[in-house]
């Protein structure tokens, strides 16, 4: 070869490793832009007041209490109802589906589903739900609604996880007599059950941060919820109706920071789970 | 009844052999916590193992349930405006005043199409550059900042987005360029942010999907790291690739709440990258809490059509698929 | 495993319960310890302070309060979503048969604002309508620098537009080109940042950030309020379908004290129903 064509092959491998190292930085960096700005204009809001106080007086000081219960509530509620359906439904999809035209059907429905605006969901709750059922303003309809927006994608990382199972531990079973559910059942999913954690708080993390779903189904007055039929106010809602109202900027920042923080922990919970699992099976 | 039928070469339950009494029978070590023993197989047990493997699929049936309930709850609330205005005037109308009875959202498709190309021009070599950088250009000690980074990203509820948008990125757009700050480029900007994570992490399975020999014949060759990546590697996860940034798109077009922090919200077309403008998810968060009559169907309508254009970027990811798989 | 399949089945009767529960939710805006008030964010710190207060004072009652807009709140009252609904315009002439009981509770005046950093200190009436309506493009032509105006509205839920519509539009257009914004604090703070801006706010809200525009030789203080001589002057209401009664009318009445007239909605920024001069 040329020793042209070489310095040329060498330069522009140069300036496109150079662009790639940029894209990863500034990736990285806008990460760090927001995450910086949010700590440090919102860290000095967070006391223990700013915790555990109810909202009160004309610009809305005093904590956030009663958003935060409404957040862990709906939260917790939409985990509940989805995850059942949806592991059983990754079960389903991976160990006993036939290729067919209903697995098709099932996963184009699931894909549909995954990829449907927020907005359009928070619409289908109020219709169905708030309005049709007569469920009115309620966590229950919040939560019935995140469950259908977070459905797919824990059937997602809850298939993953089965298939990651290795085949050999299936004959194994298999080979000692096992039938269907009881290799499923007690061999499969607890090996699975690490990864599919993983998934399910990594959606709980999800669920926390939505808006539009719940500003339809679940209202905005600032309610601490104690049965599932009460109205309430989710921190992210809260962050929305500060922001827009404009009124009171620290505040807002905090809770903003509180979310932010919220979901690092989901994030860091679900990482730890997944590396616990990769150093047992060494 | 000899378990379910092999046709695909899913793992199959054998037949029970006659040893396995005996099998039940051996004795276990004291010392361990009694442990359950296998069942009996019994005829009862394929009945059990039948109506589990309907009930899972009646779980699985959920998420068909799912779509087909969104489109008659929300079709049922917004076909009438497609009645009453027509839906060539629905769809084709260029005057949004709906509290005058106007209700032609082509000013609104064409906004929204204009924020996810722009997001999409600005987030998707920015993507696709991060994935390179984590499959093929990262030392482990890289790559163990930036991926963690890209799934933090990807977490951030869209509130926070559009937060910050509006109290750091606005001002500093408008003490830039003048104006107010609200506008396309503003939103383009966050909403390119958003999708990296979207488009980063499938482009990077697509890569790592690419076999390993690939890479070394290319390097054998005396190709160049670069010269791998661009003829070689992206070629090859170019279907994963082309998904990826068709799934960056939909997440950009159905995004509401970071949009409709820094657009502005005018329901016009805009003359500019800096001026306001309205999309069709942000006039539905906009015009919700007052509207009502066929304003509200109009904003039902709207919805349709959002779930439209997403089910048709699953049908394009499915088609480029499989088309994908013919030819290569 | 086994527990664990009793376990998800046990979650599914337990959620088949709530659903069945949930079908028959008893409405709860009949109650008589619970009151639900929507509607005006211009009303919310009034609402949302006597809220808490009555709350403080009479317990067992719960106050839930919450603010979209006008409009939202007009329709809640008036198809019983919610007791009382809370309006910062009047009633359109559609809503006057709708059986509603209006109480005013404050009285208020928007202000228009500019940037402090803005030399237009004075308009008349026609050209505020002017800018508003898009006729009026650069400051220059109102006595200002040779700069675009960057024109703020606010969104079609709040009824601080529809009161602007009344007072200064007189009938004419908002330009459909300007930039709509949620929310009272975000029209402040985007026009104390920007040196372009210009948009309207409650008096109550205006701050030291921005600068209250004089009007007709008139500027917006308390006193001109109360004289009536500050052209764009409205009043807030309390609406309920038909007379206030039960937990409503304690509500009303609690917000008309002098507990709340002469702290609360002072502090919040509006006037107490008795500065007006009759």
């Amino acid at each position: 070869m040329q020793s042209r064509e070489r310095v040329n092959k060498s330069l522009t491998n140069a300036i496109a490793l150079g662009v790639i190292w940029a894209a990863a930085i500034a990736t990285v960096g806008a990460l760090g832009t927001i995450l910086l700005y949010v700590i440090v204009n919102g860290i000095g809001q967070i006391t223990p007041t700013f915790i555990f106080t109810w909202p009160h007086g004309v610009n809305m000081e005093g904590g956030i209490w009663p958003t935060i219960q409404a957040t862990l509530y709906v939260t917790a509620l939409a985990m509940l109802i989805t995850t059942p359906i949806a592991v059983l439904a990754a079960v389903y999809l991976a160990e006993y589906a036939v290729q067919g035209r209903l697995v098709r059907t099932i996963r184009f429905a699931a894909d549909s589903l995954a990829s449907v605006p927020s907005i359009v969901m928070g619409l289908f709750g109020l219709s169905l739900f708030v309005e049709g059922l007569g469920m009115k303003f309620s966590v229950i309809a919040a939560a019935l609604a995140l469950a259908f927006l977070l459905l797919p994608i824990i059937v997602r990382t809850t298939e993953e996880a089965i298939r990651a199972v290795p085949k050999y531990i299936r004959w194994g079973s298999y080979g000692l007599g096992a039938s269907k559910w009881q290799t499923v059942s007690r061999i499969v999913l607890p090996s699975a059950l690490p990864r599919i954690t993983t998934g399910v708080i990594l959606a709980a993390g999800r669920a926390a941060g939505e808006t539009a779903v719940v500003i339809y189904t679940m209202g905005t007055m600032i309610n601490a919820p104690v049965s599932p039929l009460d109205p309430g106010r989710t921190m992210p809602v809260d962050l929305m109706l500060k922001a827009q109202e404009g009124i009171n900027l620290p505040s807002a920042y905090g809770t903003a920071l509180l979310l932010v923080l919220m979901v690092l922990a989901f994030n860091l919970v679900a990482r730890f789970i997944g590396r616990r699992n990769r150093r047992m099976q060494g | 009844m000899a378990g379910d039928p092999d046709l695909t070469g899913h793992d199959v339950a054998p037949e029970m052999c006659a040893d396995t009494d005996a099998a039940l029978r051996a004795p276990e070590p004291p010392k361990q916590p009694p442990r359950r023993a296998l069942m009996k197989i019994t005829p009862a047990t394929y009945l059990k193992e039948a109506a589990l493997k309907n009930l899972f699929l009646l779980c699985a049936f959920v998420a068909v349930a799912g779509v087909a309930l969104i489109f008659i709850f929300v079709g049922i609330k917004g076909w009438p405006i497609f009645g009453k205005v027509g839906l060539l005037n629905f769809l084709g109308g260029a005057t949004w005043l709906p509290t005058q009875g106007h209700f032609g959202i082509l000013p609104l498709i064409v906004n929204s199409l204009l924020a996810m190309t722009g997001a999409l021009i600005l987030g998707g070599p920015l993507a696709v550059g991060t994935a390179i950088f984590l499959s093929e250009v990262a030392s482990p000690r890289a790559r163990a900042i930036v991926r963690p980074a890209v799934e933090l990203l990807a977490g951030i509820p869209s509130v926070v987005y559009g937060f910050f948008g509006l109290v750091l990125l606005r001002p500093i757009i408008a003490s830039l360029f003048g104006g107010l700050g609200f506008g396309l480029l503003t939103v383009w900007l966050i909403l390119a942010v958003m999708i990296v994570p979207t488009i980063a992490t499938l482009t990077e399975d697509a890569l790592g999907s690419v076999p390993e020999g690939i890479r070394e014949a290319s390097y054998s060759m005396g190709a160049t790291k670069w010269q791998t990546i661009w003829r070689v590697l992206l070629p090859a996860a170019k279907i994963g690739i082309i998904d990826a940034i068709i799934l960056g798109m939909g997440r950009a077009i159905g995004e509401t709440m970071a949009v409709v922090m820094v657009a502005g919200n005018a329901g016009v077309i805009p003359d500019g990258i800096l001026k306001p403008f309205l999309t069709l998810t942000t006039v539905i968060v906009m015009d919700m809490p007052y509207a009502s009559g066929d304003h509200t169907t109009a904003l039902f309508g709207i919805a349709i059509v959002l779930f439209i254009i997403s089910m048709l970027f699953v049908a394009a990811i499915r088609v480029i698929s499989r088309f994908g798989k013919q030819v290569g | 495993m086994r527990r664990i399949v009793v376990a998800l089945a046990g979650t599914a009767l337990m959620l088949a319960g709530l659903l069945a529960l949930s079908g028959c939710a008893a409405s709860t805006t009949a109650s008589t310890t619970q009151l639900t008030v929507t509607g005006s964010t211009t009303l919310l710190p009034i609402a949302e302070v006597s809220a808490e207060d009555f709350m403080a004072a009479n317990s067992g009652t719960r106050v839930l309060v919450s603010g979209v807009g006008s409009s939202a709140g007009i329709e809640s009252v008036t198809n019983g979503t919610c007791d009382i609904g809370t309006s910062s315009r009047e009633l359109k002439p559609a809503e006057l048969s709708l059986g509603l009981v209006d109480t005013p509770v404050a009285r208020d005046a928007i202000a228009v604002i500019v940037n402090p950093g803005n030399p237009v200190t004075s308009l008349n009436t026609s050209q505020v309508a002017d800018i508003f309506s898009g006729k009026v493009r650069n400051w220059k032509e109102v006595g200002g620098p040779d700069l675009e105006i960057g024109l703020v509205n606010r969104d079609e839920a709040s009824g601080t537009r529809q009161a602007f519509l009344e007072l200064v539009m007189k009938g004419r257009d908002f330009d459909p080109t300007a930039a709509v914004l949620p929310g009272t604090g975000q029209v402040r703070s985007v026009v104390a940042q920007s040196r372009i801006a210009v948009g309207y706010i409650s008096l109550g809200f205006v701050d030291s950030s921005v600068k209250a525009i004089v009007i007709d030789g008139v500027a917006p203080t308390p006193a001109t309020v109360a004289d009536k001589s500050y052209p764009v002057s409205r009043v807030l209401h309390f609406l309920t379908k038909g007379e206030p009664q039960g937990l409503a009318k304690q509500f009303i009445d609690y917000v008309l004290s002098p507990t709340i007239q002469d702290s609360v909605v002072p502090d919040a920024g509006f006037l107490p129903m008795s500065a007006g001069v009759k």
